[in-house]
């Protein structure tokens, strides 16, 4: 590497003074980025769901939950929700795996995925709301399905469910009550 | 009308204060990050991941930070997620000749292209293995930043900059040294 002195001035240049040396050229070229397109793909992705829903509920909130959902079964590329729809039930994963994806100008982005004991659509639990993003089947998917005011009642009567069970709050405390 | 049901702890009423922070500091964030990684695929995953990890640790760690403190825990998510991208084995959006290309175009060969991005991701991983604060200091220092604006964007003292990066030296020296005897033997 022929990158002449070292930036300490100390005598050899080494693997730290040539990344520093390629970071100062790629300053000069960062691209434009949009902070929206970040975050309503970043929004996208936290409104799928990142945590595992189904294995931080107690055994207890699992037959609540299994009582009250349907179990249903999407064949491989079908849609268990769509965007731009409005959004009327919440999904847990049983089987199979499942993409998120947006539509960027025509375009499908593929923001995430998701599978086994993943809760997606939970942000359809505030009323009157929209998919922020596609949720489609890669495999064979199983799915236990409430709708969003079984969903709603559900997370009422178990006061004790956990943090991450909680976070469909995040977009009604921002006030975005037309997003998913 | 409260938002979470009697007898639940409410949540905490400021995640639109962490979107805001994050949206103040993106001008910052994505030089960073792209400066590390250096396409925009990666620079635009490093960003999502760190709004989202933003998110999770704001309740309980990060929203009751000074906003200093905030903006600096960012700024550390960010080439935090970086460096992971990194250290992946495989980039999942490079292309060779394309994105590969920068860091390796010192060697013209592919064969010494590939050796030299393994090379890279050796180095990303020798970084990363170095402790908390000196691992930042060092990751934003190979992002190309000056003495003074590390310090600034972590808000440390510069002293403690210069400490760390001359510590981390010696001992990514002392790790190389031992690296390549390993593959003498």
């Amino acid at each position: 590497m022929s990158h002449g002195r070292s930036a300490d001035g100390t005598s050899q240049p080494d693997v730290l003074d040539w990344l520093y040396e390629e970071g100062r050229q790629r300053a000069t070229r960062v691209p434009e980025f949009d902070v929206e397109r970040t975050l309503s793909r970043a929004r996208a992705a936290l409104d799928a769901g990142a945590v595992s829903f189904w294995t931080v509920l107690n055994p207890a909130e699992r037959a609540a939950f299994e009582a009250t959902a349907q179990e249903r079964t999407f064949p491989a590329g079908t849609a268990l929700m769509r965007e731009g729809e409005r959004a009327g039930e919440v999904m847990v994963i049983l089987d199979g795996w499942t993409k998120i994806c947006v539509d960027e100008e025509g375009r499908e982005a593929v923001v995430a995925e998701r599978g086994p004991g993943d809760l997606v659509g939970e942000q359809g639990t505030a009323p009157g709301n929209v998919r922020s993003a596609s949720v489609i089947a890669l495999g064979a998917v199983r799915a236990l399905v409430m709708t969003t005011a079984q969903y709603t009642a559900f997370t009422g009567e178990h006061p004790g469910l956990p943090d991450v069970v909680k976070r469909h709050t995040y977009d009604r405390l921002i006030g975005r009550p037309d997003r998913f | 009308m409260t938002l979470d049901p009697p007898g639940r702890e409410a949540a905490p009423a400021s995640y639109a204060d962490a979107e805001a922070l994050f949206r103040a500091a993106y001008r910052d964030l994505i030089p960073a990050a792209y400066r590390l990684l250096g396409n925009r695929a990666d620079t635009e995953d490093a960003a999502q991941n760190a709004f989202h990890k933003l998110m999770v640790a704001w309740p309980k760690k990060v929203g009751g930070l000074p906003a200093d403190e905030q903006r600096a825990y960012l700024i550390k998510i960010v080439i935090n997620e970086a460096r992971q991208i990194l250290r992946r084995p495989y980039r999942s959006r490079e292309f060779p000749g394309v994105d590969a290309g920068d860091r390796a175009s010192l060697s013209p060969s592919i064969e010494e292209k590939v050796q030299a991005k393994e090379e890279l991701r050796l180095v990303w991983q020798a970084i990363g293995e170095l402790p908390g604060a000196r691992r930042d200091v060092v990751t934003l220092r190979a992002a190309g930043y000056e003495y003074e604006e590390i310090a600034a964007e972590l808000d440390i003292h510069i002293s403690t900059v210069r400490s760390h990066i001359s510590n981390a030296r010696k001992q990514l020296s002392r790790r190389a040294a031992r690296d390549w005897e390993g593959e003498q033997q």
